[in-house]
């Protein structure tokens, strides 16, 4: 595993962008976003749909431009170096498209050919990446014959031909199949872990942010609504713990709703799901309100982050 | 970074055209079907006609000329329009190149085809219509070629702007500025016949003095080869300057990512 870098891969502060349309109407797509990013962390931005991600990872990765605000990518002012920050970094973008008619090998040697690289270099780096992402199989296959998985690869391949310090990845496992996604999980985790690259990816998957991201900010109309540890968002937001029961038989509701410690309840015909502060602790009065009945059921979930995201995207 | 390098970003528009040239079967419209259509409409037209030999040149010269432009130009402008089409473009500006690499990589490929129909009519119309193109030597053959490159390089940039600034709709330019060129600037009769408004035009588009100059080898006359460079440079200087600017305002308005959903 490659050393943590030191210092922050991006810091923003006020960053806004707003498109108008041929009539002069105007909408915002970011108001005032400020965030700055560890270098060697990966990083989750979420949101719902329309929220600005893509906006965002683009104005990160000098695709676009922002209105307003400051950008510092990797240490470099985005309005002065753009050129020398589009060396150290890459992007995967959500569906992943290249020129149709041209093969894996192809695709790749043509961005690594716009990086600069040549000669030798090229041949290894392109061959390289079609080890790392398993493409050898696919590698004279045209991109309009590979299928979704293939394509994310394909484009996560592309976007490690410069060897970036930064690399953006917009929804890399949206339309994929649960396994093919997994596996990307791991590529990207593989990628970080072995070549030190610092990531921001975006994504609606809240069990993917969970278990790749060091921090997550959560968008909602182009605002950031919450910045934190998967952990933090979780514990900050006061979602507390759910205990589903399953029962036969009668069960006192009403006292159960006035029980200390419990946040709020879910009844239907033979089961109930109890939001408390803390499980454990309560646990023991909750039983007792089911002493006509009969449990045949009992579990403790923690909230996860696909709660946050409901709570948040309220 | 090393020269080679460099060299290399340039090249990657051309190793991608070329690609997709080569796995196109219709790339043989554009090579030899049009050209031919086109060479071979004009020569049967002078049979037909009974024009005198001078005539026949300067019919010829012009058929030939506008289809050497147009193939030319049409390369240039694929650099963006492939990319377009295939809704990739955020990976190619997502990559430290500058405008000027996407266009000379690509001219370069389009001179390369340019050249190919370029002998293919030369024989052909020598051939069949006893025109001999190369009657004035190489020099003068040369010039009028880098004259009408330099051209379809300003005509390919100009389509991209267009496409930049004005999104998809706009590929329609790719095939209809070099129909504003047929019809000013003296490709099938002389720009003395046009209204004055469009001679002013003709005179504005580097093209003319490249027809007028290579003409005076078959019917003498005089020519302004000298202004003709001088306007083709202006031009392209001009383009590379005016797409940089329609990349820049194309990432200010958001278009860069639509031309990519």
């Amino acid at each position: 595993m490659v050393a943590r870098m030191k210092g922050k891969s991006v810091q923003a502060s006020g960053i806004c962008k707003r498109y108008k349309s041929f009539f002069g109407r105007s909408s915002t797509i970011l108001d005032n976003i400020s965030l700055d990013i560890d270098a060697g962390d990966i990083f989750g931005l979420l949101g719902p749909n329309g929220s600005g991600k893509t906006t965002l990872i683009s104005i990160f990765s000098t695709l676009i431009y922002p209105e307003a605000g400051s950008l510092s990518i990797l240490g470099m002012d985005a309005r002065r170096n753009r050129n020398a920050i589009r060396k150290c970094i890459n992007i995967s973008t959500a569906k992943p498209n290249f020129p149709w008619s041209l093969t894996v090998k192809e695709n790749l040697r043509h961005y690594g050919m716009l990086y600069g690289l040549h000669g030798s270099a090229l041949s290894r780096t392109v061959r390289d990446q079609i080890d790392a992402f398993e493409l050898g199989e696919f590698q004279d296959h045209r991109f309009e014959d590979l299928s979704t998985g293939l394509k994310q690869r394909l484009s996560l391949a592309k976007a490690m031909l410069n060897h970036p310090s930064l690399i953006f990845l917009d929804e890399p496992t949206t339309g994929l199949d649960p396994d093919i996604s997994i596996k990307t999980r791991q590529l990207i985790r593989r990628i970080h872990e072995e070549e030190g690259i610092s990531v921001v990816l975006s994504t609606h998957y809240m069990p993917e942010a969970e278990m790749l991201c060091d921090k997550i900010a959560f968008l909602r109309q182009g605002r950031i609504v919450a910045l934190d540890t998967p952990h933090n968002l979780k514990r900050h937001l006061a979602l507390g713990e759910r205990i589903a029961v399953s029962y036969q038989g009668e069960a006192d509701l009403a006292a159960l709703e006035e029980q200390p410690g419990i946040l709020g309840l879910k009844a239907e015909k033979g089961r109930v799901e109890i939001i408390v502060d803390r499980g454990e602790e309560s646990l023991d009065g909750i039983i007792k309100l089911f002493a006509k009945a009969k449990i045949t059921d009992i579990a403790i979930k923690e909230p996860d982050l696909e709660d946050v995201f409901i709570e948040l995207a309220r | 970074m090393s020269w080679q390098g460099e060299l290399n970003r340039f090249l990657a528009s051309a190793y991608k055209n070329w690609i997709i040239s080569r796995r196109n079967i219709f790339t043989v419209f554009e090579l030899f079907f049009w050209p031919m259509v086109s060479l071979l409409s004009i020569g049967l037209l002078t049979r037909f006609l009974a024009v005198e030999g001078s005539m026949v040149s300067f019919l010829l010269v012009g058929a030939i000329a506008l289809t050497i432009l147009q193939v030319a130009q049409i390369d240039v402008a694929y650099v963006l329009l492939f990319d377009m089409w295939s809704k990739s473009i955020k990976n190619t500006f997502i990559a430290p190149i500058r405008s000027y690499h996407l266009v000379f990589g690509a001219l370069l490929f389009g001179i390369l085809r340019g050249c190919v129909v370029f002998l293919i009519l030369v024989a052909v119309s020598g051939h069949l219509f006893g025109f001999n193109f190369l009657a004035g030597g190489i020099f003068p053959v040369l010039a009028f070629l880098a004259g009408i490159f330099a051209m379809a390089a300003s005509i390919g940039i100009t389509v991209c702007i267009s496409i930049l600034t004005f999104g998809q709709k706009a590929d329609v330019a790719a095939w209809s500025l070099s129909g504003l060129i047929l019809l000013v600037s003296g490709i099938y009769y002389p720009v003395d016949v046009l209204p004055p408004l469009l001679q002013a035009l003709a005179w504005a588009i580097p093209l003319t003095y490249f027809l007028e100059y290579y003409r005076s080898i078959f019917i003498p006359g005089p020519h302004h080869l000298a202004w003709g460079c001088a306007l083709a440079s202006f031009y392209l200087i001009l383009g590379l300057i005016l797409l940089d600017r329609a990349i820049e305002r194309a990432r200010r308005t958001g278009i860069l990512l639509r031309l990519s959903e």
